[in-house]
């Protein structure tokens, strides 16, 4: 009988704030465990929170192979990849120290601001490891600053967020943007005059999350994605290219799938060139479907390996950079820099609406005021298509040491 | 059970859950999963700051308070500080669900009811499905140094149908979901999941794009449910509110927000996913009602801004499971039944659209709501369906335009998704109500 092993060990130091203040310190310790166990075409999963011992996790995965669901695939195995991302962790004073001083600059330079929410260092382990030689490790730790920013003279729940995610955090790149940040929360702006204008986003897990629909090897096969039949099709603009990216210098997860697959420099394309080149397949679904594998198998430690993707886990896409200078590529117009967009859509052929609750005026390179709220207004195939601007490295405005990017499109506005 | 430190207010949560989650690919069992799982959330408090400590290993929880008490700063009167003062003490083992308990209820039997449900998928339109059944039973039990010591259980089931749809050049990913708080409730459920899979393919089939713009909404006990705690309910969670004198007076009890045929309601007794007879602080639930008549009479509270605005306990402080402190949340979150029948409502409309169901919405200063399922309403009848990207309107004028409430009336219970707020998604809730028209909303 092959069996295979996960663990998971995440430990974390959380500055909780409140009103410009810690107000409590949060530490986790969580073991999470699974064993999966394969015979005869069978898998059976059992897995616990806790540090509970394999002995007994076997026993458990055995006796779900009696469920009889099937797994006739073979199991990834002859590969030992152990990767370390961060030997530097900022320790739990070190964080706290830290919070307390970026909390002492922000009430006294910002008294007219309160902020609240988290200042967190995060550590984490993930291994895979099976009876068919498969050796994966992946370590990393994080330090995050999320805070919700107020302004004290608004009665609304919260007017704005600063954040900076990375591995190690410089404080002087973080007061070098968040200082400009906050003064243009202070400067309130007309929104430039305009039925379209161009808008620049940190966010792309929108467009993403509505492609990841349609980029996914199953309902591409069974007819329901919009790209179903259009494999080597144009489908956006030439600049537009899309992979799977698992590499975790650009978001901290780990470099494996949970079938354990390590995909060439972690990457796996799927639009190149604007072009529809692949779609996103598990095990199951390549061989079900006569699809290339795309090493996309998601899902919770203990749940069948699949490609329903969780909340937490999603399938990793990513945009590749394809531009380099939002400047010129702003042709002199100012454009609106998206902060907080919360509960737009697609519709399922691709309409796409939202409003903008918190953004900046911004000329590709400074930032000169908040904006008003409005809502903006698009479908799916112009933001990718005739009114892409393009995706960008974001060089301009320091969110962390994880490389992050900027995408632009024109939209058309409802003031 | 425990050795509390002296000077220092502690509280023990520790977690037990039951879960089961039995998954299909169109008819093939891709999952039978079956968990028992154990955690605890320690909290410490020395006047000044709160400690806390989330752990897998339950047997470690004196070590951690131990730990926790040497970060913290003892205070000899700590029972006199305002926060500990107002923490009740209760006693109480609630056991419910001893009769009905999914525990009891074979994995057969489960699966057995989920295949009788696939077997009603025979539409063509259908191309491909995946489904689930899902249940938990938790027993969370509460410890503190004040002498609270209590035990309750909650429980939920449920089937959830995931459709892929494809009606010639008209795709669409839509969800069938029943839930209850015992198997017996999700049980016989044909007719309405067959009528459901009918009217999504309908929908899918002849939807057409709407015109955007400002409409007159007509919302379904769902519709009025999300309407009800995005656009209001999470502007009456208190926290928002300490320190922020602004906030306290743009939302100042006593204030008249609505008409006077607007009552809206939290209750954390209410059976269902958001139920909470007691919250992870060890409060005893309240029915509190947040609007009367169309006045602001309520807030909801933790312990500690109960303390902070002087206001009373209303249990509400909750957190997604024990990996997170209790914050200020909505449970069953409710606009009270009008007493207009639906027909009379619709029949007074010329030009709007009915929201039947929702894929989700939140709740800034502007809230939105994402229609599934939404229809045309031409002159006093419901007509074509449309589709909508998002219904959105100012949560500062929205509840001043709700101006007709049916009495026919529904709240609901789920599983899958819940309420988000900041790091701690998703909370299970429960919410519903009326029929509820809104003069006013913009759609795009």
């Amino acid at each position: 009988m092959k069996q295979e092993f996960i663990v998971i060990r995440e430990k974390e130091t959380a500055a909780r704030v409140q009103n410009s203040s810690v107000n409590a310190v949060r530490i986790k310790d969580i073991v999470k465990k699974a064993v999966r166990v394969y015979e005869n075409g069978k898998i059976g999963i059992s897995g616990a929170i806790g540090d509970i011992g394999e002995d007994a996790l076997v026993k458990g995965a055995v006796e779900n192979l009696t469920a009889g669901i099937d797994y006739p695939y073979p199991l990834t195995g002859n590969n030992k990849d152990h990767r370390s991302y961060n030997d530097k962790a900022v320790s739990s004073e070190e964080l706290l120290e830290m919070a307390e001083s970026i909390l002492a600059t922000l009430q006294k330079e910002y008294p007219d601001f309160s902020f609240s929410e988290t200042i967190a260092s995060y550590g984490m382990e993930v291994e895979m490891r099976n009876t068919e030689g498969l050796d994966l490790k992946y370590s990393d730790a994080i330090c995050y600053l999320g805070l919700l920013l107020k302004e004290k003279k608004t009665a609304n729940l919260f007017d704005g967020f600063i954040s900076c995610d990375g591995r190690q955090f410089d404080l002087n790149k973080f007061w070098d943007i968040t200082r400009p940040v906050l003064e243009a929360y202070r400067t309130p702006v007309a929104l430039p005059p305009g039925d379209t204008l161009p808008i620049i986003s940190f966010d792309t897990s929108g467009p993403l999350g509505f492609l990841a629909k349609s980029l996914n090897g199953e309902r591409y096969a069974t007819g329901s994605s919009l790209f179903t039949g259009k494999m080597e099709q144009q489908l956006f603009n030439e600049k537009v290219s899309l992979e799977i990216n698992r590499n975790p210098i650009f978001s901290p997860k780990p470099f494996f799938d949970m079938e354990g697959v390590v995909l060439k420099d972690d990457r796996y394309p799927l639009i190149a060139g604007g072009k529809l080149v692949n779609v996103f397949t598990d095990k199951k679904t390549a061989a079900q479907y006569n699809l290339p594998h795309t090493g996309a198998a998601a899902g919770e430690y203990d749940d069948m390996p699949g490609l329903a993707a969780s909340w937490n886990s999603p399938i990793p896409l990513r945009f590749q950079s394809d531009s380099t200078d939002l400047r010129a590529a702003l042709k002199g117009q100012l454009a609106v820099l998206v902060i907080s967009s919360s509960g737009g859509d697609f519709t399922p052929d691709g309409s796409f609406a939202a409003p903008v609750q918190v953004s900046l005026l911004f000329d590709g390179e400074k930032l000169l005021g908040k904006l008003p709220e409005f809502t903006m207004r698009s479908h799916l195939n112009k933001m990718l298509g005739q009114d892409y601007i393009g995706t960008f490295d974001n060089n301009i405005l320091y969110l962390g040491d994880l490389p992050n990017q900027l995408q632009g499109y024109y939209m058309t506005i409802m003031r | 059970m425990f050795k509390f430190p002296q000077g220092l207010y502690v509280d023990v949560r520790i977690e037990e859950t039951f879960d089961t989650k039995i998954s299909f690919k169109k008819e093939n069992l891709e999952e039978q999963k079956i968990r028992t799982n154990k955690g605890a959330f320690i909290r410490v408090f020395d006047g000044n700051r709160w400690y806390y400590s989330s752990i897998t290993n339950v047997e470690d929880i004196q070590e951690h308070i131990d730990t926790l008490a040497k970060m913290a700063t003892p205070d000899p009167n700590i029972l006199q500080h305002p926060i500990v003062k107002a923490f009740e003490v209760n006693r109480d083992t609630l056991i419910q669900h001893d009769q009905d308990s999914v525990t009891d209820i074979s994995v057969q039997q489960k699966q057995e009811l989920m295949e009788s449900y696939l077997a009603l998928i025979t539409d063509p339109a259908i191309v491909h499905h995946t489904s689930y059944y899902v249940d938990n039973k938790t027993i969370k039990s509460i410890y503190s140094s004040k002498g609270t010591a209590i035990t309750f259980d909650k429980q939920t089931c449920g089937i959830r149908l995931t459709l892929e749809l494809a009606c010639g050049e008209n795709k669409d990913q839509v969800t069938v979901s029943k839930a209850a708080t015992n198997f017996a409730g999700i049980q016989g459920q044909e007719d309405f999941i067959t009528e459901e899979i009918n009217k999504s393919v309908t929908f899918t089939r002849d939807a057409e794009p709407v015109v955007p713009g400002e409409y007159t909404i007509l919302l379904s006990p769902e519709a009025t449910g999300v309407f009800t705690h995005e656009s209001f309910g999470h502007k009456s969670e208190s926290d928002f509110m300490v320190g922020d004198e602004t906030m306290r007076k743009e939302w100042a009890l006593g204030k008249a927000i609505g008409q006077e045929l607007l009552t809206i309601i939290d209750d954390g007794g209410e059976p269902g996913s958001g139920y909470t007879p007691y919250d992870d602080e060890g409060t005893k639930s309240r029915k509190t009602e947040i609007i009367s008549k169309g006045i602001l009479t309520g807030r909801l509270h933790s312990t500690a801004t109960s303390a902070a605005l002087e206001e009373p306990l209303t249990g509400n402080a909750r957190s997604i499971n024990f990996e997170f402190e209790p914050i200020v949340r909505m449970t069953t979150t409710y606009i009270a039944k009008g007493n207009r029948p639906l027909a009379d409502i619709v029949a007074d409309i010329k030009e709007g659209i009915f929201v039947e169901t929702i894929k989700h919405g939140s709740g800034m200063s502007t809230f939105t709501i994402a229609p599934a399922r939404a229809y045309k309403i031409e002159q006093g009848r419901i007509t074509t369906p449309l589709k909508i990207s998002v219904i959105t309107g100012s949560v500062f004028e929205a509840l001043a335009e709700v101006d007709a409430v049916s009495s026919e009336y529904q709240l609901m219970t789920f599983v899958g998704g819940g309420c988000g707020k900041m790091e701690q998604w998703p909370l299970p809730i429960g919410f519903g109500g009326p029929y509820t028209r809104v003069k006013k909303l913009k759609v795009q």
